[in-house]
């Protein structure tokens, strides 16, 4: 017993110790990012990156709140040279935060769509994602299909199924609409599809496409990319899923289909700028911009990239026409509006 | 007089007192950031909260509690009643791969769960391959139910299991030859005793699930824990985040109240010399249906969900060669195994200090250091984060005079802090367990061992340890296997790249990829099995000892 103790006691301390050097950085020039990303391909990028310009890439994930919160609380101490992360709104928090700071490139400017943008240069969008409508052909006829306004009506009562409110995507499609139509227009989106769910709100978002495929639903609203990825998966049942389902991109005629896209900033105490902008133009760059947005079947930022097949498959589309920004400045609002009309 | 002072005062100073103090004060200080918050104005969010979801949320979450509750009580005292009392085949096996579900973590059940209910899941086209029109749908409050209570029933079992085979055959054997029937039996001599011990594991059956994140959030079941992440997260106001917790830890302390009164000031100290109890052979039907129970438990609990990874696992095995994996488990590891030796010692310095007299200095001194347990893992972490900056800030002049290229946030960017909040997180479980069993052998040898003037130390080492060590060890198996699984603290305050099995299955979880998570996954619960394998078949003098 004695020696069990003394043993573990050793090693309790020895763990301890060795845990207070392990924070210690050596003296290679290297970039810190906190990220919500962390796809095998993206290693592969890093690594070019570093033959490239001798620059390590350190990566911390997890999930953007928590990231940004630590952020926050870190202040000027942070190692974090880069903030990135799959939302817009969230982004639009950081800033809000003070947590980043405007970086000006001409490379990044060329390289990313305005509208992918921040307007101050405190963030740049890497990869964009629509927020479409997925059906089952034999139960659905596309010329039944139109806008996400067009889901509220008598038409798709019982039909129709999504993810909570709790989930970024919705309550960032919500606040787009809050830009768009205003309180009183989202308001009443909100509260038809409500009335039109077929289930309350549950599961991520291929469980809304299994559920289409069930038969509880006709219509579920869903990322572009876990089409994708589904049609990729490791599961033959899930790839059946996919293949069988149609996706529809909504208000062509009228406002534009929901993008959202992933981005990153400088943050505001970084110790490396300058190596977290090269790196932010090493990923927007036609080389990088192929495999980074592909890892995920998401749209490339950069206009010269070509798409994946399966995104050229689906064709061109009109995406809404506002500053990504309004994803943020409206976020509160649209949780607010999501809860009072009882979208769980 | 002043020397009167000092000398009460010197006559309470030891090891014991000096630890528990110490780690008190370690553990409010950060808590104290987050109160101080409580009494900032209500935002708008929430007043939006108050008449739009706290009605909800309480009422959820008192169902799911009383209802997870009572079944992983029922469920664990009759398996620990079986496997004790009774003799039949595959007792000694049963009797320690009922434990094996505490290694498999909820939220990786709902995981599996889920996806084998959903309509490409292999239940649901199994049904279909019959014609059997049957959909299950588990993201429900009756599935969160079934999955905390299959994976937290072992705490009870545990519990019951230790003090059933503690208890003397000598009550029973009286009942009997007093005429009293089986039933009457059970009811009147047998369940009493175990009251204690049932609801203590009760007790840690409840608190570990209105600390859950992972399966409430993944079926959007609204309760306390959802609540709080939500106006984090959704809302963006961190105080109103503060204010739920400090809801939720009032709905803790009184669960943990209404578990004292129950126990009462009764101590169910056994003074006989135990004789252990024969355990009876299975006859009828009852050797048939009883051990069949156990393992319908065990496979609804355990092996159905191992196997449906496994069954991904062949999908993506090549994961498992990747050179970083070894680190994973190397990480998880050695942060398991320091914690928990920590909570250990802090826990069994603590028991000690609440032998003897009781004050209210004492119980107050034990609240604190268990409030952890009552937080939400994602108020911890900030709180703790908050709370090394500041260490930091005010250090820095001394690790400057040490090492001058020293970073600012030297404790901060270390795996300190994680183990630090661990312990915080976990200080009640290794506690509760350790008091459990201090409860049983009573005080008298102590105390005879400090009229004989015995160190405390020294009583401690070669009096009280041998007597609780079995206490000890179940206490260690439950803190080791609690950090393993562990995840919004490891996530939020573990080292730049420094990842774990935990954190490797949540990122691929949260990407919808479950079987990429199945690897990390089994791992982490072969890591578990092996150390509930270790503690219930150690060696005891070279003879192997059983789990009775």
């Amino acid at each position: 017993m004695r020696k069990l103790l003394l043993g573990l006691s050793l090693f309790t301390v020895i763990t301890t110790l060795s845990a207070c050097m392990l924070g210690v950085n050596d003296d290679e020039l290297s970039v810190t990012v906190y990220s919500e990303r962390h796809y095998d391909t993206d290693q592969a990028l890093y690594d070019a990156f570093y033959e490239e310009t001798n620059i390590k890439v350190n990566i911390v994930s997890a999930g953007a709140d928590e990231l940004i919160n630590r952020l926050d609380s870190e202040g000027e101490d942070t190692q974090a040279d880069l903030l990135m992360i799959a939302d817009a709104g969230r982004l639009y928090r950081a800033k809000d935060l003070e947590l980043l700071q405007t970086v000006e490139s001409d490379e990044l400017n060329a390289n990313i769509p305005q509208n992918y943008r921040d307007v101050d240069g405190m963030w740049y969008g890497l990869t964009k994602r629509a927020r479409i409508l997925v059906y089952h052909p034999e139960r659905v006829e596309v010329d039944e299909l139109s806008t996400y306004e067009a889901l509220t009506e008598e038409a798709f009562n019982n039909r129709v199924v999504t993810r909570t409110s709790g989930n970024i995507y919705n309550q960032s499609l919500m606040a787009s609409f809050v830009a768009i139509m205003g309180e009183e227009g989202a308001r009443d989106f909100a509260s038809g599809l409500v009335n039109n769910f077929a289930r309350t709100p549950q599961g991520n978002d291929r469980d809304q496409a299994k559920a289409v495929m069930e038969g509880i639903a006709d219509v579920a609203i869903m990322n572009t990319y876990y089409m994708g990825r589904m049609l990729n998966s490791t599961d033959p049942y899930e790839r059946e899923v996919a293949e069988t389902l149609r996706v529809f991109f909504p208000n062509q005629e009228t406002t534009g289909t929901h993008v959202n896209i992933s981005a990153a900033g400088v943050t505001r105490h970084a110790k490396n700028k300058d190596a977290a902008v090269q790196l932010l133009e090493f990923l927007s760059s036609e080389q990088a911009q192929e495999s980074f947005a592909n890892a995920n079947y998401e749209y490339p930022v950069n206009e010269a990239v070509a798409l994946n097949p399966l995104l050229e498959s689906w064709g061109d589309f009109k995406a809404q026409d506002i500053q990504l920004n309004a994803l943020g400045e409206y976020a509160y609002q649209a949780a607010i509006i999501m809860d009072e009309e009882g979208w769980e | 007089m002043c020397d009167y002072m000092f000398n009460k005062i010197k006559h309470h100073i030891n090891v014991f007192s000096v630890t528990s103090i110490l780690a008190a004060f370690f553990i409010v200080l950060p808590l104290f950031n987050i109160l101080l918050e409580l009494f900032t104005a209500p935002s708008s969010a929430w007043l939006h909260i108050r008449e739009h979801l706290l009605a909800g949320y309480v009422i959820n979450t008192i169902i799911l509690i009383v209802a997870v509750g009572v079944f992983s009580g029922i469920i664990g005292t009759f398996s620990a009643y079986v496997v004790t009392r009774f003799e039949f085949k595959g007792r000694k096996v049963l009797s320690w791969f009922l434990i094996l579900p505490l290694a498999m973590p909820s939220y990786i059940a709902a995981y599996v769960y889920a996806d084998m209910t959903s309509y490409t899941g292999t239940f649901s086209r199994f049904m279909r391959s019959l014609h059997i029109p049957l959909s299950i749908d588990i993201m429900s409050m009756p599935g969160v139910i079934f999955i905390f209570v299959l994976t937290l029933y072992p705490y009870v079992y545990l519990m019951v299991k230790g003090a059933l085979s503690k208890q003397s055959a000598s009550f029973i054997e009286n009942a009997r030859l007093l005429g009293a029937s089986k039933v009457r039996i059970l009811v009147t001599v047998v369940l009493p005793l175990l009251r204690p011990a049932m609801i203590a594991g009760m007790l840690l059956v409840v608190l570990e699930t209105l600390n859950d994140y992972g399966v409430v959030a993944y079926f959007n079941i609204r309760v306390f824990s959802f609540a709080i992440f939500d106006a984090w997260f959704r809302l963006g106001d961190i105080v109103s985040a503060i204010r739920l917790s400090a809801i939720l830890m009032i709905i803790v302390f009184a669960v943990v109240f209404i578990e004292r009164m129950i126990r009462g000031k009764r101590r169910y100290t056994i003074h006989i010399k135990t004789k252990p109890i024969e355990r009876v052979y299975l006859k009828g039907y009852k050797k048939i249906v009883l051990p069949a129970i156990l393992w319908v438990i065990m496979a609804f609990a355990f092996f159905v969900p191992v196997a449906q990874l496994l069954w991904y696992a062949t999908k993506t095995y090549p994961l498992l060669f990747d050179l970083n994996f070894i680190y994973l488990v190397i990480n998880s590891l050695s942060v398991a195994l320091t914690a928990t030796f920590l909570i250990v010692f802090i826990a069994l310095m603590l028991a000690n200090f609440n032998r003897g007299r009781q004050s209210s200095f004492k119980k107050s001194l034990l609240k604190i250091t268990n409030l952890g347990y009552a937080i939400p893992g994602a108020v911890i972490a900030v709180a703790v984060l908050v709370f090394f900056i500041d260490a930091d800030t005010t250090f820095y002049s001394i690790y400057h005079w040490f090492n001058e290229d020293s970073p600012r946030l030297l404790m901060t960017s270390s795996l300190l802090m994680l183990i630090f909040a661990y312990v915080l997180r976990f200080m009640a479980i290794g506690y509760n367990s350790i008091e459990a069993s201090y409860d049983k052998i009573g005080e008298k040898f102590t105390e005879a061992a400090y009229l004989l003037k015995t160190s405390k130390l020294k009583t401690l080492l070669s009096i009280d340890l041998p007597l609780i060590k079995s206490g000890l060890i179940s206490a260690a198996i439950i803190v080791f296997i609690d950090v393993i699984k562990e995840l919004p603290l490891t996530l939020i305050l573990r080292p730049t790249n420094y990842e774990t099995l935990a954190s490797q299955v949540y990122k691929f979880a949260r990407e919808e990829m479950l079987q990429e998570a199945a690897i990390p996954s089994l791992v982490m619960i072969s890591l578990s099995s092996l150390a509930i394998y270790i503690f219930t078949h150690r060696k005891k003098k070279g003879v192997v000892k059983h789990v009775r």
